[in-house]
């Protein structure tokens, strides 16, 4: 049970938009929405501090539905654009959100180097092991004998993605696994998650009722880890690998310096593409 | 922990019965928005009159709460039998093609759980004022589990589920 206090001042629901969400009924990105409300009202963050970036695909339509800043941007760059909006306006709260196929598959590189920079930000992976918007292709997160869809008749045949234990690999300093079906619980995870001091990542388990219909069975799988978060990357590493990808919970809360821009990058003032020109030109 | 618990105070026993009442009614108005999205006009109307209803008994549960101070309860921090508030419909047992049966049905198995919930506190907690309002809550829940089982009787008298939803172009799955 988190300890942290909270500072409820706008209601989870003056976090969200006009915009009526197209997700198909069953969806598990509504709970992972209303978590990411329930989270920013408990945080009491002022709407106009808070920034949600997404690429592109079924989750990442999210900044559509908040009434945060958003920036629904390129498939697979959505940590791009989130690295740089935090860099230059660190005062923001920005939590990048998307799907595995965008984060994992063409967006794999900046996942890795998101999770090494270690940014003070958030990434939130709503992984239904599945390219929905597109009718239901094979992702990273896929399981190989997955065969469900004529796309991939006898399945895809690959060791799926491991992004919890990547992203300790890589570098996050904050690693957990959450389902959506337990949204409180994922507000909680995300309340810990913005406030970590540096990369924090979530993997959502988020199932898709549509082309995944067999997901439905994931709550009965689902357990916490047996075990509190650590802030050894080795343990949480040992931890990771010794799990089926089934147990929640926050796994690593570790303290690295988070990269900024003055410790080593481009001046932390050039804020403008004029100011940063001059920089360079200078 | 304790100061949470619905059994030992007023202020947080009403607590979670707004918030019981408040996340029943938003879910019902998602439901009923994405089932307009979906193009399922039946029961995207079921759900906005389940909607409004229980925004309807939200703000009398609310105003039952007048001149009370109660706490701010982090999501988390319910203390409910279940991962969600007991009238929070599961997103899980949705779909784009569900009939007025099976939205009446969802609904009356929502209702049934906070009728349990009340129950529980009606008989269970430690606060006797607690005891007193769970007990008068859980006779307004029966009424409403009353009512939706009529509703269901009255669809099924009234030619059954109504006209199926179709899909014209279905998800890509196999035969």
């Amino acid at each position: 049970m988190s300890t942290v206090e909270t500072a409820i001042t706008l209601a989870p629901k003056q976090y969200k938009s006009d915009v009526k969400p197209v997700w198909c009924p069953g969806c598990g990105h509504f709970a992972v929405l209303n978590a990411m409300t329930k989270a920013f009202s408990a945080l009491g963050l002022p709407p106009e501090q808070v920034a949600v970036v997404s690429g592109i695909g079924c989750s990442s339509r999210v900044p559509a539905y908040t009434s945060v800043y958003g920036f629904h941007g390129l498939h697979g760059r959505a940590l791009a654009v989130g690295t740089g909006l935090k860099v230059a306006r660190p005062d923001l709260t920005v939590v990048v959100a998307g799907g595995d196929g965008d984060g994992f598959s063409i967006g794999g590189n900046h996942f890795l180097h998101a999770c090494r920079r270690n940014l003070d930000m958030t990434y939130v992976v709503m992984d239904n092991e599945v390219y929905g918007m597109t009718k239901g292709q094979a992702s990273p997160t896929t399981a190989a004998d997955w065969s469900a869809s004529k796309l991939t008749p006898g399945g895809p045949g690959m060791r799926p993605f491991q992004p919890a234990s990547i992203a300790v690999a890589a570098g996050a300093t904050f690693v957990a696994r959450c389902f959506s079906g337990q949204p409180n619980e994922i507000a909680r995870v995300l309340v810990e998650a913005v406030r970590h001091p540096g990369f924090s990542f979530v993997q959502a388990l988020s199932p898709c009722p549509t082309f995944c219909p067999e997901q439905k069975e994931w709550k009965h799988v689902v357990r916490p880890f047996d075990a509190e978060p650590t802030d050894d990357p080795a343990e949480a590493s040992r931890r990771l690998q010794a799990d089926d990808g089934m147990s929640t919970g926050i796994v690593l809360a570790a303290r690295r310096p988070s990269w900024a821009p003055s410790s080593g990058g481009a001046s932390a003032s050039a804020t403008t593409i004029e100011a940063i020109e001059a920089e360079i030109e200078a | 922990m304790s100061d949470n618990d619905p059994g030992r105070s007023l202020p947080a026993f009403l607590a979670h019965a707004v918030a019981l009442e408040r996340e029943s009614a938003e879910r019902y108005r998602e439901l009923a928005d994405v089932m307009s999205v979906h193009h399922n006009p039946g029961a995207a109307a079921l759900f906005a009159r389940l909607a409004e209803l229980g925004e309807l008994h939200a703000g009398q549960v609310e105003a039952r709460a007048r001149g009370l101070t109660l706490p701010s309860i982090p999501p988390w921090l319910y203390q409910w039998p279940a991962a969600e508030a007991p009238e929070t419909g599961p997103h899980e047992e949705t779909h784009y093609l569900m009939t007025r049966l099976e939205v009446l049905r969802y609904a009356l198995a929502n209702e049934q759980r906070g009728l349990d919930f009340y129950a529980g506190l009606a008989r269970g907690a430690s606060e006797a004022e607690v005891r007193t309002l769970a007990a008068e809550f859980e006779r307004e829940e029966t009424h409403h589990v009353e009512v939706l089982r009529a509703w269901i009787d009255r669809a099924l008298t009234d030619g059954g589920d109504g006209p199926t939803p179709e899909d014209p172009d279905p998800p890509n799955l196999p035969e």
